[in-house]
Formats: structure tokens, C-alpha cells, sequence
């Protein structure tokens, strides 16, 4: 505890900073246009935010619904105490994505006409429509959270209110609930992959293929437990709690069998369409092939499949950063880096479209500090130190 | 019944007053440009430019040639940037047009990356920016018109009617002159079609039109959404039924846990 | 253009030389592009690549200035192949619609590119007068075509030292492009075929121009190809209605409708007349025995416009009022570069610009602009305010050292106004007033109008003013308003007698009973048909459908559609081109049917003797001449270097330069090859128009082009380590341009005389007033002119390039 009283006031201040930071490019982009903040382009018509804000923002969500499957529906109870944090995380991730959005997109008060106009066959729309409502049943699975602290304080008016009432309500909705997100991120998992399927002849042929939606989902799943190793890690460390050893190992051992499908997935689609070669031939862009590959799914698939390192929480932990350095390379990959630019145009990420996503980032880290230091998010699993 | 162009650049002579007319119909402000050693201008089609004359210098079957070719939006048939569209801003009309409805447009710009000949552009210096193309006059049209970059051309480069009869138009000019044309009216086959179709004296791809087949662009995306319905019924009825079975086999163990400490208190 | 816009889709064949009919006319490649769907061949010739030679079948350049070599070289092969393959020529109409069996003056000479003795840039009388028929008024003719001293031997002789090589050599063309040409143009001399020439100012503004048209006429004739449809010299006039200005006498060597203008020496009309009407030259021996001279009616047509302007103090006692017209001085040259020297030297006081921008658009604008200084008033008469308005803040000068009083008065633009335009083909069509002129601006008319009457009251006021008579007895009856359509009546002009309108020039009379604006325009407004500039009826009447389009707004003269089209038939009225007959299916009761034929008379060979009229009625000889008369350079065009020539002698002759051109000396320096080894030429593009005030005040033409560029061949470029997009300064002997350099593989380096020739291309659209600025091409180009009309040499110059 004292650890953090000592820490976060700094990083508090810091991450303050770079909240405010963020908001002059908001301001400016409301007044002069995108073209003010950002070094979109008609050539590059999306660029960093919709790679990192909305590609890697919602795979990296995907602990949420992982663990609240685990916990929830396989009923791999040990797992309850990293479930709590998972979900706060993914709501917030979501959250960040809309905010984001509310930024990148041209005419953002009229965000809500997905909700009315629909284009059934757009898979944005789908991802549209699944990310409004998983948010809410996100926001519904922590709801909990408040209510069970609501109905601890003795605050003079919530004081009169019976706060088990809604807990009582969305325990018993508990499971199709999470019947719901799972079902809800399974389909705006994928079809953020088959957002691309419409770019078949920008989208280089490394990565273009018509079951993208499938590896969408498979890489989404196996960096699912690869966050909450991440996050709980990190929010152990910095408010002073352990995690259970054998939670983290556990959740460590899918991942080797998730990425190793993906990996058989992605090689097995190139060999049938014959373009297997091109990763020895693309150059330069099948260095990040490569690179995808081996750091981020064949390195992690060796480590983690050795007990040594799953009994390691350090090994555990880097494991799990190099499957998210992979998603997150792999998403930069198909949402930018392999996706052909019109002819004549460059495209380098401005410094104000990166400072906005930081401070999004920094948003969210300043709720999560509030979340622990005011609602019970590790209470279940506060284990004992080693 | 659906229009189309015919763009025919043997008769082209790159006067551009259709990109003149463009503007001046759709009322578009002009861009403030540099001659950076090309008669190309503006350097890029934008939100303020729909169309544009390029100029290529080539060498080909022994001949230099100067060779101009415009480019606007092609009305596809099967148009990425109507099916990517998440509201249904951008929709293929039954006479042609891909018509856009800034009423509805959020401004997600997923139009402009479907769009495999890099159209739709976006209006980056707005504050509430909108996306713009070339809308192939369909408000003319409407007013029994030609497009204004059609009315103005003076060769006759430009043609404007069915598209069935100038894809047959087409085919009599090559067949006709085959010593002027490459035989291949693009916009027939590619991406399934398009209302513009282009002759040209040389190769396409030597003056800058991507080199795409027949399949439109949709097709795979259109087969990931049809999965959607049974995929959603699917992973529902799988985690109901997984929940089932562990919440039974929980129990099973609960009592067989309890069975066994009874026991154990019996010893 | 002898034929029309329309008529070019009848050709066989396009020759494009000395015009980017693409850029610059872009309307007549609508037709120049039907004629090649239906198979005809497209040639063009020019220094660069153009957006017209993209769409050629053969593209063949040439140093600039180099045309009569061309086209010499052309009517060399063409009277060579002749001899071998008559077959393939319509040698009756050489024999008998052209002079070609003329018997000229023994005494003519030739020699070393002189026709006879020069003297101040002038022929000697004596050497003019070899120049004609032995016979001046009854020539004999040799039908054979052997006599060594008809035209048609005299042309083979001229012509035959320019052989393939020799021509190559001076032009720089490659051999097998130029025997390319030579060959698919000569094929429209069969008979039936018809190949048409446009050109505009690539080839007039030379100082040998009006021998570049000489050269096309000649080449035209010996092919058959003047009055058939689908043939022609086609001139592309410049703007919409620059043919209507020249029509009603722009230009300062004539009245309107061609009649000359008086001179010191015609003390009265009788003197007057007989130095300006041709006499008739009936040829003896051809199958037409009879001459029209059309010329021959001069008398009626300057007294039906001294009626018109003079009304009742035009009486035959004061000879119609001919001495009110102003007499020109003896060697005074009157043309824009003659104006400008004179205005450079002190002697004019006051110039009226009146929709024209010299201090961009004459040559030598240093010069000009300075001579503009010298003035003590100037008006501009514009639609904007251009740089001639502005000449005194020009960057560069002191506003407060310019004494000129600057006047400006604002006009209707062409929307703002009704009246007529003639356009290339000779059609006049009304325009009508789109939208209302804004603010004071006023249509031209209506301005002038009002100076008119002001002027008039007061020479009314002042009785020791200089030829107050010429003023104030103008006839000008139009009251406060005046209207186009008043004017127009008067152009076509009133039988006085009866107070109607005239029905047509053939019923004009010399005895002051008529009158006439313009003889040419007498039968647009008629009292059954109205103001036929109006016509438009989109039906083609022809049998034949060849495009007339008869009844769409009125042609000169009376409606004939295709001048010269007595020619397109053979001696018995059958059209050589059956397709594509212009006049046919001539019978004694139902006359011609097709185009309104150039005089009615029969076929030749059914009328009677005395009767045959030759075809070529405005010509006192009745036949087309492939052998000149008048031109000041003698009688068949010659090779002559431009005043600024890379080359240290003419590859032809002794004589370098242009005998009889006209030199300016105000701020006029001459470059040398040493210092500026460039050829330089000045031309369009599609998106500016001339002096670019009406177009770079247009923010959708800037776009286009916003900058003054020059362009350049690789070589050239890259030997001055100049990139593409580069900033250049392009210098010639009278000044600096800053531009953007164009490299490009359009201009290719040419092999003249040995050495390699680069060429550098100006556009001149340029200029510091309105909204997108550059400097003016004219500020390198030289102050001198053709030797019969003073054009300015705009296309040949010599030029130096640096970077920036
Ligand atoms: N867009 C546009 N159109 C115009 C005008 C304009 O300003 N802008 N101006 C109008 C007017 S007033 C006129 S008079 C016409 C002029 O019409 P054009 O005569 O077609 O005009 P230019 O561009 O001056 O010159 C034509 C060509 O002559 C070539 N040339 C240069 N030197 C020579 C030579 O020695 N021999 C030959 N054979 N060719 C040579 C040049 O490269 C150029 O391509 O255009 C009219 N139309
Ligand atoms: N170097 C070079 N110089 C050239 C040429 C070339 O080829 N090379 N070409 C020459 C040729 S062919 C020509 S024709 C001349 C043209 O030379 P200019 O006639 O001097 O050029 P423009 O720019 O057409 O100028 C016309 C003026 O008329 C004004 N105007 C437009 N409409 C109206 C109207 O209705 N009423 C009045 N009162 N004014 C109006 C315009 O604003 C403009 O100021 O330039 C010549 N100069
Ligand atoms: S060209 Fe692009 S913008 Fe035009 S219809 Fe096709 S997909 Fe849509
Ligand atoms: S930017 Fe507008 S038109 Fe384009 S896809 Fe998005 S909503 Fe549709
Ligand atoms: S069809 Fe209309 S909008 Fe499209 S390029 Fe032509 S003028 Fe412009
Ligand atoms: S208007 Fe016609 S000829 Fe001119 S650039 Fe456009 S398409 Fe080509
Ligand atoms: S500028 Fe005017 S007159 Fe010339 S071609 Fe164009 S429309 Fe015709
Ligand atoms: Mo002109």
C-alpha cells in the first residue's frame, strides 16, 4: 500500500499531462479539420487510429470476453479473481474505441446512424452494431463492481436505495449475459477481419485471405489470456498484490494451442492458394511477415509451451508480451503497413494523431487507478504473497 | 436500363473542359496548384476535383505517344464503397449512378478504402468533413441531361448512353480501326464491371488503370456476412450447451465431493 | 478558311502545319476526328509534340521557321511524281483551273534567292514587272505544260533544288518521317480525293509568313484540292470573331470588305480605282475562254460604302465624299510593330487600346511597354484591367517618371451584349445578351456610340478643326441607343430608291443609289428573310449531306459554303468527287443544285463560247495561281533564314534573311548564335487565351495552369542540368523570362546543317496583372514583321536557358 500512495501520485500527474495533451488536437480538429491533426490523406484515408484504436483496441479487449468464458461458462472458477479486472479492462477498451471514433470520424454526431440506417452488408456495420451493444453488456458484467461498493457507502441519498435490487437482477441475467458478449465478440472479433476482405487488391496477398475473419478471431482469442497476464501483472505490481502462480500459468498453457491453430491456419491458407512463396519472395514486406511470425507467435508457442517458463511469472509475463507485440504488428500490418496506398501518396503517423491515442491510453489508466482504489476489482483474488 | 461513358482515348486531346465543367457544375472551388513540369493539374483528384486528365509520355510499338486518360469515379457495378458503406450512404442506382446521401454519411472513410480505383475522397480541411466523388451528374441525369463533362467535350471522346449499346459501340470501333485500339474495353470485366468504359491506343496498365479481374471486390466480404446469422445462432447454442455440461458435471462432482467427505466422516 | 468547320470531315487526308489545331481550336478536331473514322490520314507538323500531334498518324518536326523548305520539298516530290504517275493527279485541273500553262515574262530571273534587284527591303519596279505574263492581259498558255517559260515549268525548276536532303538539312526533319508525309499527302491528288490544310499562326508569323501560305496554296493547286469539299487552306482564325474584325477591315492596309486603302497618291476615286481594281486577264487557249473578275465591280462597292458612311453628302460631285477618307503616307508602316516604333520615336501622342493588351501580347514588350510611356494618353476599352491598363505600375518602373494619362473604360463581355460573330468557315451567327453588364460597364457599341456623338459635336463646335468635313458629315444616325441590329441593316446596306434592303451585292450600283457596310455581308439581312446570322435550321439540305448546313446562320459571301467550288467540278459540271460533291447535277432550266455555286454559268463545256467561265472568279486571270503577282517577295516562295537563325548562312542561297521584312530599330537588338544558340518559339496552350487577362483572372484555369512555363527536350535539359519542374530564365537579345521548365521528350533535338539544334517552346499568356502573375513570353520575341503584313516573327527567335 504504501508502494502505491508513493507511485501513483507522480503517475497520476503524468498521465493527467498527457490527457490534456491530447486535447488540443481535439480542439484543433474540430476547428481546422482532420487534415489539421493528422497526415490522413486521401491516399491513406485511415491511419493510426483506426490501427491502434480500433484494430489493436479491440483485439487487445479481448480478455473480456476469454476470461468471462472461462470463469463464466467452462466454469474454471481459479480463474474468477483475474475476470473482474479483464472485463473493466475490455469496457474501457471499448469505450476508448468510441471515444476514438468520436475523433476520427467526419461527421461524429451522427455516429449513431448505424443504429438507424442500416447496411446489412457491411461488416462494418456488424462491428458497428457489435461493439455498441458488447459495451453495454460489458458495462452490465462490471456493473457489480459499483453497485456492490454503492451499496457499502453511507452516502446520504444512495444510502436509501437497495442497491442488491439491480446486483441481485444482473446476477440472475449473469450467464446469458456472458452467453451474449461472447457471442457478440465472435462476430465483431472476425469481421473487423472482414472489414479487409473488402481490399482484395490493396490488401497484400501475405495477409489477404477470405478466412481472415477466422484468423481475426483465433489471434483475438489467444491474446485474450495473454492481456490479462499482462494487465494483472502490471496492476499486481503497481497497487502491491500477487497473482496465484498457477492462475497465470494456467491461463499461460491455452495460449501455445490457440496460436499454434492460427499458425497452421495462416501457413495452410497460403500453401492452398499457392502464394507461400511470397514470404520468401515479398520483399521488403515479408520482413513483417516474419517478424509477426516468429516474434510474435512461434517464439511464444515454444516458451510457453515449457513448464519451466509457465512456472516463471517474469517468463509468463514476457511470453505474454510478445503474443501481444504480435497482434499488435499483425493488426498495424493488415490495417496499414500491407495495405496499398494510392499511387504517389506517403503516409507517417502526425505526432498530435499518436498523442490523441496516448492520452485515450492515459484515460483509461487514470480509471482503472480510480476503479482499484474505489471499487473491489482484485478483492476476489488478492492472494497470499508467495 | 443503366447509363455508362464511354471514354474513348484515341479521340481524347486532353483540353480538359471536362474537368472544368465538373467544377463548374458541381460548383466545386478551385485548388490552388504549382507546375511542377507537367500539364497535369491538379496532381491529384481531391474532394474539390472529381475528374481528371492524365498525361502520360510512352514509347509503344516503336511510336512515342502522348497518351490522356480521365479519371473519375467508375460507377461500378458491384461498388466496394457501397457495399463497405455503414450506413448506406453511398448506393448503386438501377440507372447507374453510385449516388452518395451526405444526409446519412458519418464519415468513417471505410468507402474510400474499398474502393479498388482509390475514389471517394474526403474533405480533410473541414471541420465536418464529407466525403466527395464524382456523382456521374446523376442530378442531370435526372433532368433527362448528359453529364456536364460529357455535354462539354468537344471530340466526342466522351460518349454517354446504355451501357449495353456502348459496350456494342465499342466493340465496332475496335473492330474497325484494330490498328489504333488494344483489344480491351476496360470496365467490361473488371471487378465485375463498371458504367465507364475506357478504349485506349495502349496497354491499360501503361497508363495508369490498375490491372484487376472480373471478380468483384465484394464477393468475400459478402460470403463473411452471410455467415453471420448461423454463426451467431451457433456460438450461442455451443456456450449454452458447454454451460449445460459443466454446470451438470459440477454437480456431479459437488455431490460425489460431498459423498466421499460424508464417508470420510462415516470413518 | 476557303472552306468551313464542318467540311474538314470530308477529307482524305489532314495536314496540320503551323497550327495545335488540338489545343488551340479544340471544336475543329471534332471534325478533324470524324474525318479519320471514316479512314482519312492525320499529319502534323510542328517543332514540338503537341496534344494535335498525339492524335496524328505521322508526326513530323521541323525547326521552326522552316516551312517553305517543307512544303517546298512537298511540291518538289508532288511535281516530280507527277511526271511519273500523271495518273494519280487531276492534271485537268492543273491544266485548266491553275495558271500552270501561263507563259510568264522571258525577262523573270532567279538568283541566289532574288527575284531581281532589292533595294530598302523593297523589289525594284522593274523587277515586279518580270514577275507577270509575258501577255499582261491576254496570256498564252501552253496546255502541254512544256514551254520552258510557263509557270508550270518555272515552279519545277524553283522547286527542284529542293531535294529530299537539301530539305532535311535545313529543316532537321528525319528522311523517312519526311518521305512519309510527301507520300500519304500526295495521295489526295487523285482525282476524287481531297486533302485539307490547316494552319494558323505557325505559319504566318514569320517574316516570310504570308510565303508559307503562298507555299500551302501552290502545294493545294497542284493537287487538286482548292474548292472541293474536304479540301481547302483552311486558316484557324484566331478568336471567335477575328475573321468578322479583318471582314470589316481590323487591320490597317484595307476598308471593310477587303477594298484597299487609300493612299497619298489616289488624289481622287478614279485614281483610286484604277490602282486598286485588277484588270481582267483573259487566258488564251484553256477550255474557259471568259474571266468574271469579280474585282472588276470594285467601283460599286466603295461607292455603296461611301453612301453608307456619308449618307447625303456622299454625291457623286464630291466624288461619294473619297476625300474624306484618310490617305496613308508613303513609307509609313501602319501595322501594330510600325505603331510602336512610331510610338517609341515620340510621334503618337494618344492610343486607344480597345480590346487589345499589346504591352503583353506585341512583340518585344520591353519595348512597347516603354513606348507606352512616351504617349500622353492612353484608353483601354476593356473587360479587365490588363497590362496595358497598368503598364505604369509594372514591376520594374516608378509610376511617378510615367507621365501618360491613363483613361479605363469598362465594357459588356461577349455574354453582356447581342450582335454577330463570323467564325473561321465565313459563318456570321448572332449571339444574344445572356446577362446584364455590371456596373458601368456598357457594351462596345453603346461606347462607342456615345464618343462618336460627342466627338461629332465637337468638330460642330470648332471650326478649325482638321478635317472637320470627315466628321461631321458622317452619316451617324443611330440616336442615344444604338443597337446591333441597326448596324447590322446598315452593313448589308439600302436600295435608296426604294428604302429597302439590299437582296444581295450582285444588284449594288455605283452611282450612289446603294449602299453597303460591306459588300461581302450584302444578303445577310434581307428584307424577306431578316438577319439571316440568325438561322438555325440544324437540317442539311445537300443532296449529298457533305455538311453545309446551309440554313444555319448565313455564310459570305451569299451563303456560298465552300468558295471556289466552280473547281470541284470537271469541264462538264461532273463533281470529281462523287461522294462528296460540293455543286451538281447542273441543268439549263433547274441551274446547280448543292452549295451556292461561284457564279451560276454552266459547266464550261456546255456553254457557249465567250461564255466559259474560268473557275476561279475573284481572280482577274479566272484561274488559281500557283504563279504569285502581287506578294513582295516575288512570285513563288523562297528559303530564307528567320531574322534570328542559328545558322551562319541560308543552306539555299546568298540571301539570308527576308528581303523585304520589316525591321524595327525602338530597343530592337539582335541576338547572335554565340550568345543564345537556342531556337525559341512562342505558341498557346488549351487553357489560357492569349495575353491570359481573361483567363488568369479565372480560378479554375489557374488550377490548370497556374505558372508561366517554357518547354525544353531532355537533351537540352539535361546538358544544363535543368530538372523537370526547375526554374529557368530563358534570355533573348531584348530581355529575361523566369518560368518553370516542362522537359520533356516532346521536343527532340533536330540535326540542321551538321549541328544539333535544341529548341526551347514559350507560352506568352503570361503577364503582372490579374490574379495569377508570370512573366510575358514577348519580352524575349523581336520587333519584326512579315514583308507583306508586319505579323511579328513571334515563332523564331534566338534564346539562351540558365537555371534559376
Ligand atoms: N486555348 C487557346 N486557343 C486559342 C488562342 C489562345 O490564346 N488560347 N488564341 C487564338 C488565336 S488569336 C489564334 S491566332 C490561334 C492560333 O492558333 P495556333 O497557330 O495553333 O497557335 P500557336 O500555339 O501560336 O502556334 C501553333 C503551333 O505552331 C508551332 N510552330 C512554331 N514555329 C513553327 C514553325 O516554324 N512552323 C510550324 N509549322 N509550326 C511552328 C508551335 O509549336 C505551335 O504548336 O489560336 C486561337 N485559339
Ligand atoms: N509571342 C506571341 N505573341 C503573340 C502571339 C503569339 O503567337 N506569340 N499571337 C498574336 C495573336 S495571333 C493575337 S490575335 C494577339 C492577341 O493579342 P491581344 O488581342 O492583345 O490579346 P488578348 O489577351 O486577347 O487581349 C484582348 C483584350 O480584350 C479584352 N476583351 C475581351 N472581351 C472584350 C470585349 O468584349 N470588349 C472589349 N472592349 N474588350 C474585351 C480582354 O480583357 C483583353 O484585355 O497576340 C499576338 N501575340
Ligand atoms: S469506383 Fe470506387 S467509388 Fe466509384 S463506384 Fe466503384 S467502388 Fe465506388
Ligand atoms: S465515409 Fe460516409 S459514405 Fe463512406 S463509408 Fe463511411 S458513412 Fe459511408
Ligand atoms: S459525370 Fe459529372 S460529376 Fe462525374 S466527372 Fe463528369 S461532370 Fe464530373
Ligand atoms: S473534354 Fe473530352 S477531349 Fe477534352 S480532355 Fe475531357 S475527355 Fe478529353
Ligand atoms: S474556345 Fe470557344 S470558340 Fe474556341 S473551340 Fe472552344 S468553344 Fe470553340
Ligand atoms: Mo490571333
Amino acid at each position: 500500500m504504501r508502494q502505491l500512495r508513493q507511485s501513483l501520485p507522480t503517475g497520476t500527474f503524468v498521465l493527467g499531462c498527457l490527457v490534456i495533451l491530447g486535447l488540443i488536437p481535439i480542439v484543433i480538429r474540430y476547428l481546422n479539420g482532420l487534415g489539421a491533426i493528422s497526415n490522413l490523406s486521401d491516399g491513406r484515408p485511415w491511419g493510426f487510429w483506426i490501427s491502434f484504436d480500433l484494430y489493436c483496441g479491440v483485439a487487445l479487449a479481448a480478455g473480456g470476453f476469454t476470461l468471462a468464458g472461462v470463469v463464466y461458462i467452462f466454469g474454471r472458477e481459479k480463474y474468477h479473481s483475474v475476470a473482474r479486472p479483464a472485463i473493466l479492462t475490455a469496457f474501457l477498451g471499448y469505450l476508448l474505441v468510441i471515444l476514438a471514433l468520436l475523433v476520427d470520424l467526419g461527421q461524429p454526431w451522427y455516429i449513431w446512424h448505424a443504429m438507424i440506417y442500416w447496411n446489412i452488408h457491411s461488416p462494418l456495420f456488424e462491428v458497428a452494431i457489435c461493439v455498441m451493444t458488447y459495451t453495454l453488456v460489458l458495462a452490465l458484467e462490471f456493473s457489480p463492481a459499483v453497485f456492490e461498493r454503492l451499496s457499502e457507502l453511507n452516502l446520504p441519498v444512495i444510502r436509501r436505495f437497495n442497491w442488491h435490487i439491480p446486483l441481485r437482477i444482473i446476477r440472475a441475467i449473469q450467464i446469458p449475459l456472458v452467453i451474449a458478449g461472447i457471442v457478440l465478440s465472435t462476430l465483431h472479433q472476425s469481421s473487423l477481419g472482414s472489414m479487409l476482405l473488402m481490399m482484395p487488391h490493396t490488401l497484400h496477398p501475405l495477409w489477404y485471405t477470405p478466412v481472415l475473419p477466422l484468423l481475426f478471431l483465433l489471434s483475438a482469442i489467444s491474446v485474450g489470456p495473454a492481456m490479462v497476464i499482462f494487465e494483472s501483472t502490471l496492476s499486481t505490481r503497481a497497487f502491491g498484490h500477487e497473482l496465484a502462480i498457477d492462475v497465470l500459468s494456467g491461463l499461460g498453457r491455452a495460449i501455445p494451442y490457440i496460436l499454434g491453430l492460427y499458425l497452421l491456419l495462416k501457413l495452410v491458407d497460403l500453401l492452398v492458394a499457392g502464394e507461400l512463396g511470397l514470404i520468401f519472395t515479398a520483399y521488403p514486406i515479408n520482413l513483417l511477415w516474419w517478424t509477426e511470425v516468429i516474434i510474435g507467435v512461434v517464439t511464444p508457442i515454444i516458451l510457453l509451451s515449457r513448464p519451466a517458463i509457465r512456472q516463471s511469472r517474469r517468463g509468463v509475463f514476457w511470453s505474454s508480451v510478445l503474443v501481444i507485440f504480435g497482434l499488435v504488428l499483425n493488426r498495424f500490418n493488415v490495417s496499414m503497413l500491407a495495405l496499398g496506398m494510392r499511387p504517389g501518396f506517403t503516409y507517417f503517423p502526425h505526432w498530435m494523431e499518436v498523442a490523441i491515442s496516448v492520452a485515450l491510453v492515459a484515460d483509461a489508466l487514470l480509471v482503472i487507478w480510480l476503479s482499484y482504489r474505489f471499487l473491489h476489482i482484485a478483492e476476489h483474488g488478492e492472494a497470499v504473497a508467495e | 436500363m443503366s447509363k455508362g461513358t464511354l471514354y474513348d482515348a484515341t479521340k481524347c486531346i486532353g483540353c480538359r473542359a471536362c474537368q472544368v465543367a465538373c467544377k463548374q457544375w458541381n460548383e466545386l472551388p478551385a485548388e490552388k496548384t504549382t507546375n511542377s513540369g507537367t500539364y497535369e493539374n491538379p496532381p491529384k483528384m481531391t474532394a474539390y476535383t472529381f475528374t481528371k486528365i492524365n498525361f502520360t509520355e510512352l514509347e509503344h510499338n516503336g511510336k512515342f505517344q502522348w497518351v490522356f486518360n480521365k479519371q473519375q469515379c467508375m460507377h461500378c457495378q458491384e461498388p466496394g464503397c457501397a457495399e463497405a458503406c455503414i450506413v448506406g450512404a453511398l448506393v448503386k442506382t438501377e440507372g447507374g449512378p453510385v449516388t452518395y446521401d451526405e444526409g446519412k454519411c458519418i464519415g468513417c472513410r471505410y468507402c474510400m478504402v474499398a474502393c479498388p480505383f482509390g475514389i471517394p475522397n474526403f474533405e480533410w480541411d473541414k471541420p465536418l468533413p464529407w466525403i466527395r466523388k464524382c456523382t456521374f451528374c446523376a442530378d442531370r441525369q435526372g433532368a433527362g441531361l448528359k453529364p456536364a463533362c460529357v455535354t462539354t467535350c468537344p471530340t466526342g471522346a466522351l460518349t454517354f448512353g446504355e451501357r449495353d449499346e456502348l459496350i456494342a459501340e465499342a466493340q465496332r470501333r475496335i473492330a474497325e480501326h484494330p490498328d489504333k485500339y488494344v483489344n480491351h474495353i476496360y470496365g467490361v470485366q473488371e471487378v465485375g464491371g463498371t458504367s465507364w468504359l475506357y478504349l485506349s491506343p495502349v496497354p491499360f496498365e501503361e497508363i495508369g488503370f490498375p490491372t484487376l479481374p472480373s471478380a468483384p471486390v465484394t464477393i468475400n466480404a459478402e460470403r463473411a456476412m452471410a455467415a453471420v446469422p448461423p454463426v451467431l445462432v451457433g456460438v450461442a447454442a455451443a456456450m449454452a450447451g458447454i454451460y449445460w455440461l459443466v454446470q451438470r458435471q459440477q454437480k456431479i462432482g459437488q455431490k460425489a465431493g460431498e459423498e466421499e467427505k460424508q464417508k470420510e466422516k462415516v470413518k | 478558311m476557303t472552306n468551313h468547320w464542318i467540311d474538314i470531315r470530308n477529307a482524305d487526308c489532314v495536314l496540320i502545319i503551323g497550327s495545335n489545331a488540338a489545343e488551340n481550336h479544340p471544336i475543329s478536331f471534332k471534325w478533324v476526328e470524324r474525318a479519320m473514322e471514316a479512314g482519312a490520314k492525320l499529319i502534323h507538323v510542328d517543332p514540338r509534340f503537341t496534344r494535335t500531334s498525339s492524335k496524328a498518324d505521322i508526326y513530323a518536326p521541323l525547326r521552326s521557321g522552316t516551312d517553305i523548305a517543307f512544303v517546298g520539298g512537298m511540291i518538289n516530290y508532288v511535281l516530280n511524281d507527277m511526271k511519273q504517275n500523271p495518273q494519280n493527279y487531276n492534271m485537268d485541273y492543273v491544266k485548266q483551273y491553275t495558271n500552270a500553262a501561263l507563259i510568264v515574262d522571258p525577262g523573270f530571273t532567279f538568283h541566289e534567292g532574288l527575284f531581281g534587284e532589292v533595294k530598302d527591303s523593297k523589289y525594284s519596279a522593274a523587277a515586279r514587272a518580270t514577275w507577270k505574263y509575258a501577255d499582261k492581259t491576254t496570256p498564252a498558255t501552253d496546255p502541254t505544260l512544256r514551254n520552258p517559260n510557263c509557270v508550270f515549268q518555272l515552279l519545277k525548276k524553283h522547286f527542284s533544288r529542293y531535294d529530299v536532303d537539301t530539305v532535311g538539312n535545313i529543316t532537321g526533319t528525319p528522311k523517312d518521317v519526311y518521305l512519309e508525309v510527301c507520300r500519304t499527302y500526295a495521295a489526295t491528288g487523285q482525282k476524287g480525293k481531297a486533302g485539307t490544310l490547316m494552319y494558323a499562326m505557325g505559319a504566318t508569323q514569320h517574316t516570310y509568313g504570308t510565303q508559307n501560305i503562298r507555299a500551302y496554296g501552290i502545294l493545294q493547286l497542284l493537287l487538286g484540292n482548292m474548292g472541293v469539299a474536304g479540301g481547302g487552306i483552311n486558316a484557324l482564325r484566331g478568336t471567335s470573331n477575328v475573321q468578322g474584325s479583318t471582314d470589316m477591315c481590323l487591320l490597317a492596309h484595307i476598308l471593310p470588305g477587303y477594298l484597299a486603302i487609300p493612299k497619298e497618291g489616289d488624289t481622287n476615286l478614279e485614281a483610286y480605282l484604277n490602282r486598286a481594281r485588277p484588270a481582267t486577264i483573259t487566258p488564251q487557249g484553256l477550255a474557259g475562254d471568259k474571266s468574271a473578275n469579280w474585282w472588276g465591280n470594285y467601283k460599286k462597292y466603295i461607292v455603296s460604302l461611301l453612301k453608307a458612311w456619308y449618307g447625303n453628302a456622299a454625291t457623286r460631285a464630291n466624288d461619294f465624299g473619297f476625300n474624306y477618307l484618310p490617305k496613308c503616307d508613303p513609307g509609313v508602316n501602319y501595322t501594330h510593330i510600325g505603331m510602336f516604333e512610331a510610338m517609341g520615336q515620340g510621334k503618337i501622342k494618344g492610343l486607344w487600346a480597345w480590346g487589345q493588351n499589346p504591352a503583353s501580347g506585341g512583340p518585344n514588350s520591353n519595348g512597347e511597354r516603354e513606348a507606352l510611356g512616351n504617349l500622353d494618353w492612353l484608353v483601354s476599352a476593356d473587360i479587365w484591367l490588363n497590362e496595358t491598363a497598368e503598364f505604369w505600375k509594372r514591376p520594374g518602373v516608378n509610376p511617378a517618371n510615367i507621365k501618360t494619362e491613363v483613361f479605363v473604360l469598362p465594357v459588356a463581355c461577349s455574354y453582356e451584349k447581342e450582335g454577330s460573330i463570323t467564325n473561321s468557315g465565313r459563318w456570321a451567327q448572332w449571339r444574344y445578351k445572356a446577362v446584364d453588364p455590371p456596373g458601368e460597364a456598357m457594351p462596345d457599341l453603346e461606347a462607342m456610340n456615345l464618343v462618336m456623338l460627342k466627338l461629332k459635336e465637337l468638330y460642330q463646335a470648332d471650326s478649325a478643326a482638321p478635317a472637320r468635313d470627315a466628321v461631321t458629315n458622317l452619316d451617324w444616325n443611330y440616336g442615344a441607343h444604338i443597337t446591333a441590329d441597326a448596324v447590322a441593316r446598315e452593313i448589308n446596306g439600302y436600295d435608296l430608291t426604294t428604302g429597302k434592303l439590299m437582296a444581295s451585292f450582285g444588284a449594288l450600283k455605283d452611282d450612289g443609289t446603294t449602299t453597303s457596310g460591306n459588300w461581302l455581308y450584302c444578303n445577310m439581312y434581307t428584307e424577306e428573310a431578316g438577319n439571316k446570322a440568325k438561322k438555325t435550321d440544324p437540317i442539311d439540305a445537300h443532296p449529298k449531306q457533305i455538311g453545309l448546313y446551309s440554313n444555319w446562320a448565313w455564310c459570305w459571301p451569299v451563303n456560298r459554303r465552300i468558295i471556289y467550288n466552280r473547281a470541284s467540278v470537271d469541264l462538264n459540271g461532273k463533281p470529281f468527287d462523287s461522294e462528296h460533291p460540293v455543286i451538281l447535277n447542273y441543268a439549263a432550266d433547274t441551274k446547280w443544285q448543292g452549295d451556292v455555286p461561284d457564279g451560276g454559268w454552266p459547266p464550261i463545256n456546255q456553254a457557249a463560247a465567250g461564255e466559259k467561265y474560268l473557275p476561279f472568279i475573284m481572280k482577274p486571270e479566272g484561274v488559281a495561281r500557283l504563279w504569285g503577282y502581287g506578294l513582295a517577295e516575288g512570285p513563288v516562295p523562297e528559303v530564307y533564314e528567320p531574322w534570328e537563325s542559328p545558322l551562319d548562312k541560308n543552306l539555299m542561297s546568298q540571301t539570308k534573311t527576308d528581303p523585304c521584312s520589316f525591321v524595327g530599330s525602338f530597343m530592337n537588338n539582335r541576338g547572335t548564335p554565340e550568345r543564345f544558340p537556342y531556337v525559341g518559339t512562342t505558341y498557346r496552350c488549351t487553357e489560357h487565351w492569349q495575353t491570359g487577362i481573361m483567363t488568369r483572372n479565372l480560378p479554375w484555369l489557374v488550377e490548370l495552369m497556374p505558372e508561366m512555363y517554357v518547354e525544353m527536350g531532355e537533351e537540352l535539359a539535361s546538358e544544363k542540368g535543368i530538372n523537370n519542374g526547375d526554374r529557368v530564365i530563358v534570355s533573348s537579345a531584348r530581355g529575361d523570362i523566369a518560368a518553370v521548365a516542362v522537359v520533356t521528350k516532346r521536343f527532340r533535338p533536330l540535326q540542321v546543317a551538321g549541328k544539333t539544334i535544341h529548341q526551347i517552346g514559350v507560352i506568352w499568356h503570361f503577364g503582372y496583372s490579374g490574379m495569377a502573375t508570370g512573366d510575358s513570353g514577348n519580352i524575349l520575341t523581336p520587333h519584326v514583321g512579315d514583308a507583306n503584313t508586319t505579323i511579328p516573327e513571334y515563332k523564331t527567335f534566338l534564346c539562351n536557358v540558365r537555371r534559376a
